[in-house]
């Protein structure tokens, strides 16, 4: 029997794309920025997240979305630093968020008494850099116990994230871990790469995170 | 790991081009996959497998052709219907 071919060539994300398109609409039709969090499991984004509600939350109202695999114990912890409802995502098995998730969460906020969208991705450095959720820039995490060579084997992660957060330091008089190198092979990834050296546990370089928020916060609805 | 959501997205879109053109059986489906599209090639055949298992696309061929970049398109559908080429 004949076989014949049919030409689709279709982008596999476009709908992703085009749901995600509308979410950044959606964000600045009220001056709105959202700052996607992406990183391995364990490398703090959720005690950054507490931290950072419990600092900002009396000057900016910041709506946080966050995507787990199983349980909402994360939405749990961030929900007691925020009078802010927190959005929940349970993925159910899947290993990272997406435009149709983030669509249905805003349907839950009220943007227009909203400051500043985080989102916190589900845990992992693979998975999350090939799904645009709509946000204004993805914000990668890694931490000083994961190793320097984070950047370059995980470099899709890198080159979509506009800013790198360099977690856990306060560890590192512990550890024999080369800041000088990890920042070099992220650079080399993605020279654009805007650091930031924190610890979550102790606040050292955390007011950079801070200012760094509230700078966007405070445009917000402008 | 996202294999997965990308063979059920594959599959949605397969599924549009078989209502349209009223397809009855596909034999062939073609997959452009770039090097950094941060796909592990040999998984998404395995979840296509999974995923592409009734009429029309039972026992399909899946083929998925390594390009340069950040590429993730379906490519084609080939079809055995007994219609010739237009």
């Amino acid at each position: 029997m004949a076989v014949r071919r049919i030409d689709v060539r279709e982008r596999v994300m476009a709908k992703n794309d085009e749901l995600a398109a509308e979410v950044r609409r959606r964000l600045r039709h009220h001056g709105l920025c959202g700052f996607n969090l992406v990183s391995s499991p364990g490398s703090g984004k959720t005690l950054l997240l507490e931290r950072t509600l419990e600092k900002l939350g009396e000057r900016l109202s910041i709506a946080v979305v966050t995507g787990d695999v199983q349980t909402q114990n994360d939405a749990d912890r961030l929900a007691k630093r925020t009078s802010r409802l927190v959005q929940a995502v349970v993925t159910g098995g899947a290993c990272h968020l997406d435009a149709r998730q983030i669509m249905k969460a805003l349907d839950e906020i009220d943007l227009s008494k909203t400051d500043l969208l985080l989102i916190e991705n589900v845990g992992n450095l693979v998975c999350p850099a090939s799904w645009d959720l709509g946000e204004t820039a993805k914000v990668v995490l890694f931490s000083v116990t994961e190793g320097e060579d984070k950047p370059v084997k995980y470099p899709k992660m890198f080159r979509e994230s506009r800013y790198a957060i360099l977690n856990k330091v306060d560890l590192l008089q512990h550890l024999d871990f080369d800041i000088d190198k990890a920042v070099s092979y992220a650079k080399e990834t993605n020279p654009d790469l805007q650091f930031f050296f924190t610890s979550a546990l102790t606040g050292e370089g955390m007011d950079e995170w801070y200012g760094f928020l509230e700078a966007f916060g405070a445009e917000a609805h402008i | 790991m996202h294999e997965l959501s990308i063979a059920l997205e594959v599959s949605r879109i397969a599924q549009d081009y078989v209502g349209r053109d009223q397809l009855r059986k596909v034999v062939q489906l073609g997959m452009d996959v770039g090097e950094e599209a941060g796909v592990e090639v040999s998984s998404l055949e395995f979840c296509l497998e999974a995923v592409l298992t009734q009429p029309p696309f039972h026992n399909v061929r899946v083929v998925i052709r390594s390009v340069s970049g950040d590429v993730l398109r379906l490519s084609y559908l080939e079809t055995e219907d007994g219609r010739s080429k237009n």
